[in-house]
């Protein structure tokens, strides 16, 4: 459970820089990469860790995080380049 | 259960994108009405949310190993983050509808409501499902060997956060 809990406040650290990001005014790609990265990161802890779905065999960790890769990567050029 | 997360997943997926690609059409809209969001509110509801995930993990554990009361203890408290998340919603719901915001007000405040509500009730039936599993868990249902419906409560619940995860810095804080 020392596990969980380190993922738990690892999460809610990443939060909290993020929320920091937004308030110290960044915007645009300064603040881009590293939310974007923050959320990649939460996700995988939640996908992972939470979920339980390192080490299940089949495809389903690999669509679950192929999701997140996707809608990630598509926000991230939305906001840069679209 | 697996099946129907992907299809959550794959719906709020589309919804998400479609919020990026239609503010490209007015970035300066969707920018000056983001500013007016109650950011703090987002970021406590994501603690709440994750502090929710965590517990169900914790009930998750403690069933493995038989201690059912314990489960059902630390499901309650994921049910109370999420009754918190909830309240906290509704709070910034009605703020805005008094102001006279509504999904028509313009393309920022109709992704914002819509996308809001849309995973709002989505934590509406998480609680419902996870108040099933506690009753059941309560009850004595689950055991060592038999926790399956705990893992696809859990699993349910996961799911509404890893959504959440990605919605907030996307309505909440990227500009």
């Amino acid at each position: 459970m020392k596990a969980a809990t380190f993922n738990w406040l690892i999460l809610m650290a990443l939060t909290a820089l993020s929320f920091g990001v937004a308030e110290a005014g960044v915007a645009g790609g300064a603040a881009l990469v590293p939310v974007l990265l923050a959320t990649l990161f939460k996700g995988r802890i939640v996908i992972d860790r939470f979920m339980a779905l390192q080490g299940v065999g089949g495809a389903w960790r690999w669509v679950v995080l192929g999701w997140l890769l996707l809608v990630l990567g598509l926000i991230g050029y939305a906001f840069q380049y679209a | 259960m697996w099946c129907f997360i992907l299809a959550e997943l794959l719906v709020f997926g589309v919804f998400f994108l479609a919020y990026a690609f239609a503010r490209t059409h007015d970035v300066e809209l969707f920018n000056a009405s983001q500013l007016e969001l109650d950011r703090t509110s987002g970021f406590i509801n994501t603690m709440l949310l994750i502090s929710g995930s965590y517990f169900v993990v914790l009930a998750v554990h403690r069933i493995r190993h038989g201690h059912s009361r314990a489960c059902t203890r630390w499901l309650i408290a994921a049910m109370a983050c999420g009754a918190a998340f909830l309240v906290l919603k509704l709070v910034e719901f009605s703020g805005k509808i008094e102001a006279g915001i509504s999904m028509s007000t313009n393309t920022f405040y109709m992704f914002y409501l819509g996308l809001g509500f849309f995973h709002f009730m989505h934590v509406v039936l998480g609680m419902v499902i996870l108040g099933a599993v506690t009753l059941k868990a309560w009850r004595g249902g689950y055991h060592a060997t038999d926790y399956a419906g705990v893992e696809t409560g859990a699993a349910y619940w996961h799911m509404i956060d890893l959504v959440w995860i990605v919605l907030f810095p996307l309505i909440y804080l990227l500009n």
